[in-house]
């Protein structure tokens, strides 16, 4: 699958305005997105060592393919587990006295958020590099997702050959406008940094995260997903798409192609 | 401030400084008409006579003409010979204009060559070099005094005639803006009580000045989406109209008819009755919207009815015909509000009416169902795009209220069924237990989706319709249970009924499973019953015989072929037997005696000859419960076991 898509920055004064726009625009209320975002990497390039002997049963082509597949790039991977407000700890102090006496050291920090981590959903998104040298002013990549069991995902992205290299959460309103997506979203950090090398079990309150951009401003990107990218129709309908919708945004925001290398996903 | 300050447009009618003084006057007409000693009678009456006769020397010139009768041919020379005149004065005032053009523009041509070019005659720029001309001014020659005092009259009086002429014209500019002014603010207010009574305004989009009301739903199948939208259009007096273009401002609804057995017998009612002339225009709103949905809902009748042709629904351009269940046939059309009224009521019964309003206020309701789903399905993330275009499914609307009609149907013929053969059965002095009937018992979903409970409900009402029957047989631990599957939305279509026995004495005993004909539950329902009542009278006489020794020696009843109804009691003594024979329909219980001949009792055809032809005994549920002077049946078997 392709997926093509338009940015645009828009600052936080703009935000309350714009999300008015876009819901006049596409007739529907938006919808508050959170989402976790855990970040993977392939670690181990497989390729053919270890193994010796044994490849006369493979055709040459086959082999080849077999090659390319396993010493190609190397990308970063993303693992998308939805969220809801509630999931993130409350603010509530936590009580001095009974932390102290040290009785129940099990309870966590934060308490009273009903999170439960082996139940979170999580769907794998990977996204490719941007094509490079297309005539079109859209950013068009391959892309492809699937859905992943609930619970501790590390364990089998392990197993795939990846290494959890850090997580943070993106909140923001979702608007569906025919066949484009419009995600109006920002970046938030956990507090505290990247502490652990495992995702977290427990959501620190929502309050306390911290804003990536620290203006908090906000990301505006429009997107179609085409089943087939090598159908060049359908992939020329779902630029003309964007740009109507860039038309039609043009006096409150300005929808751009991002640039490629701010997108790569490879893992050097 | 506006009228605090007035600014008069008119020129001052200033007094003239030296009015006309009579000498001047006399002497004016002194100049025009002579000295006032040559005034008298004669010259007077002269001038008049003079003056009708001119008039009336016109006329007698048209009459003249009138009469005189030109044949067409001079008639048409005279047209032509006019014609050439009237050409000829326009060729000669258009050489001469040409002239003074060609001159003026020779003339300027010192002064601004190039424009001047322009309008030269070819002619004149091959003869007369450009700058040829030369004007200058002399100095004119002193006018007299009274020339000079002429034309400052003249240009005076012209000017004041021009303020007067500009006064009059903004007056009436004036005039008018404040007529517009307060047509405006009656439009404006207008709207703004539309917008206050939470209507939708905005520009038109192919029409960027004027407004509209959106009052249409944005849901609805483009076509209908998009006619949703009218323009609010001014009056002269600014009044608000509605103007929604090619539409007929017709009121229309969907009118369900219900015929049974062929004859009307109910029919829905226009939800808003008409209005008549003095609209406001909230109730045209009103109406349009109402109409736009019910046309919509009609087209999309429609659609679904061609969907559902193969259970013989057919459409034409405007009707919809269904047939329901048994002998009921529903009807839908769309037409005025204001039609239908002068058809004959005789037929019309309460049931009927509920019926044909049920189901108008029942599609009505789906259709807007269907208009959240469209909501929901448009506000997920969109499917990949990919270049065949996914086709509208038809929505739900008849066929929800039809499963109902249907099930019901199924159900009601079901439970008269029963009744009819436990009637049977407690005629004859058996005591069934009784059954229990669960109609409508799908399953309540747990509501886990975030939906709103009204959708939530209706989505119930869109799913397969169950009814289930469960009860006990007059075997110990025998049941059965017969489930009633309705399902119009997807495959199998129509009802099943599920029937399933558990019978312990016949382990063999299948169960039917699922049928869809009617008679044939009738049938299975029939021959479970049958075995129950078989096995009833075997039992019954065996546990007779173990209670009383006395009747060991005569033996007892043994089902020998139970899926028949024959019984036979065992005799080693004799080669006659007794055999009896039972058959159960809804109507009634018939039970059969008569002895056989043959060697084990147990051979037909042929070997089995009925000695002694015994009326068969049956029993029937009769209108005066439990009438005494017929034994039970168990009381009957053991009398003919001990005969």
């Amino acid at each position: 699958m392709h997926e093509q898509s338009l940015f645009a920055s828009v600052p936080v004064h703009q935000h309350h305005e714009l999300l008015q726009q876009l819901a006049g625009l596409t007739a529907m209320q938006p919808r508050h997105c959170l989402e976790r975002r855990l970040i993977f990497k392939a670690y181990r390039k497989p390729g053919m060592a270890g193994r010796t002997g044994a490849s006369q049963d493979l055709q040459q082509a086959d082999l080849q393919r077999l090659n390319k597949m396993l010493n190609g790039n190397m990308y970063y991977t993303q693992v998308v587990g939805p969220v809801s407000e509630s999931d993130f700890g409350s603010t509530a102090p936590v009580d001095g006295d009974t932390q102290m006496a040290g009785t129940d050291d099990s309870k966590p920090n934060v308490s009273s958020s009903s999170y439960d981590y082996e139940r979170q959903p999580w769907k794998l998104e990977f996204r490719d590099i941007p094509e490079a040298g297309t005539r079109s002013a859209v950013t068009s990549r391959l892309m492809s997702s699937a859905t992943l069991p609930r619970g501790d995902i590390v364990q089998a992205m392990n197993a795939w050959g990846y290494n959890f290299t850090t997580e943070y959460v993106v909140e923001g309103d979702m608007f569906i406008h025919n066949d484009i997506a419009i995600f109006l979203h920002r970046v938030l950090h956990y507090p505290g940094g990247d502490g652990s090398n495992l995702p977290r079990r427990q959501l620190p309150p929502l309050k306390d995260m911290t804003l990536f951009e620290k203006s908090g401003s906000y990301v505006l990107q429009a997107y179609i997903i085409v089943q087939d990218g090598s159908n060049q129709e359908t992939m020329k309908t779902a630029s003309q798409h964007l740009f109507g919708l860039r038309e039609q945004l043009k006096s409150a925001v300005v929808l751009e192609q991002a640039d490629r290398l701010s997108l790569d996903t490879r893992a050097k | 401030m506006a009228d605090s300050f007035t600014l008069p447009l008119r020129p001052i009618p200033e007094k003239r400084e030296r009015p006309d003084t009579l000498p001047v006057e006399i002497a004016q007409i002194n100049n025009q008409w002579g000295s006032f000693r040559e005034v008298n009678e004669d010259v007077l009456r002269n001038k008049i006579a003079e003056e009708e006769e001119k008039d009336g020397l016109d006329e007698v010139d048209e009459s003249d003409q009138d009469a005189t009768d030109l044949d067409s041919t001079e008639r048409l020379e005279q047209l032509y010979k006019r014609r050439a005149e009237i050409t000829q004065f326009a060729m000669q005032a258009h050489m001469e204009t040409m002239f003074a053009l060609d001159f003026v523009s020779l003339l300027l041509s010192k002064q601004a060559p190039r424009q001047a070019e322009t309008s030269m005659s070819a002619f004149l720029k091959q003869v007369a070099p450009l700058g040829s001309l030369n004007a200058e001014v002399v100095n004119p020659p002193p006018k007299p005094e009274s020339t000079i005092k002429d034309i400052s009259a003249v240009s005076r009086g012209w000017r004041i005639q021009n303020f007067n002429a500009a006064a009059n014209k903004l007056l009436q500019a004036a005039s008018r803006l404040e007529t517009e002014v307060a047509s405006e603010t009656r439009y404006w207010n207008e709207v703004l009580a539309v917008k206050d009574k939470g209507w939708k305004i905005s520009r038109l989009p192919r029409e960027r000045q004027s407004l509209g009301v959106q009052y249409g739903f944005l849901e609805a199948t483009p076509v209908f989406r998009n006619r949703g939208l009218a323009s609010l259009r001014r009056a002269e007096d600014g009044a608000l109209l509605l103007d929604e273009g090619l539409i007929p401002s017709k009121a229309r609804f969907v009118r369900v008819r219900v015929i049974q057995d062929g004859k009307l017998s109910g029919r829905s009612r226009p939800t808003r009755s008409t209005f008549n002339g003095n609209a406001t225009i909230e109730d045209r709103i009103l109406q349009a919207r109402d109409t736009v949905y019910e046309e919509e809902l009609f087209h999309e009748l429609v659609r679904e009815a061609r969907a559902i042709a193969s259970f013989g629904v057919t459409t034409r351009q405007n009707l919809i015909q269904i047939p329901a269940s048994d002998n009921l046939e529903i009807l839908l059309d769309l037409v005025d509000t204001d039609e239908d009224t002068s058809q004959p009521e005789h037929d019309i019964s309460q049931q009927g009416t509920s019926l044909a309003d049920g189901l108008a206020h029942t599609i009505r309701i789906l259709l807007a169902y269907a208009h959240r789903q469209n909501l929901r399905r448009r506000t997920m993330l969109p499917l990949p795009l990919t270049p065949k275009t996914r086709p509208v499914p038809e929505h739900q609307l008849i066929r929800p209220a039809l499963a109902y009609i249907k099930h019901m149907s199924d159900v009601r013929w079901l439970q008269s069924l029963l009744k009819d053969l436990f009637g049977v059965l407690q005629s004859a002095g058996l005591k069934p237990p009784a059954y229990t009937a669960r109609v409508f018992s799908t399953k309540r979903q747990k509501q886990t989706s975030s939906a709103p409970v009204v959708e939530t409900l209706i989505g119930q009402f869109l799913t397969p319709l169950l009814s289930t029957f469960h009860g006990k047989l007059l075997t110990p631990r025998g049941s059965f249970s017969i489930a009633i599957h309705t399902n119009l939305s997807s495959t199998p279509f129509g009802t099943t009924f599920d029937v399933s026995f558990n019978m312990p004495k016949y382990p063999d005993l299948e169960s039917p499973g699922k049928l869809s004909q009617r008679e044939e539950v009738e049938a299975a329902i029939n021959h479970l019953l049958l075995l129950d009542v078989v096995f009833t009278i075997s039992s019954n006489s065996g546990s007779l015989k173990s209670e009383s020794d006395k009747d060991q020696a005569k033996g007892s009843w043994e089902a020998i072929y139970p899926q028949h109804g024959e019984l036979l009691i065992p005799s080693s003594k004799s080669e006659s037997r007794k055999k009896m024979k039972i058959a159960l329909s809804r109507h009634e219980l018939s039970v059969e005696i008569y002895s056989v001949r043959c060697i084990d009792g147990t051979g037909r055809g042929n070997w089995e000859k009925p000695s002694s032809h015994s009326m068969p005994h049956i029993w029937k549920p009769s209108p005066i419960a439990g009438s005494p002077n017929q034994p039970s049946l168990m009381d009957f078997v053991s009398a003919a076991v001990s005969r």
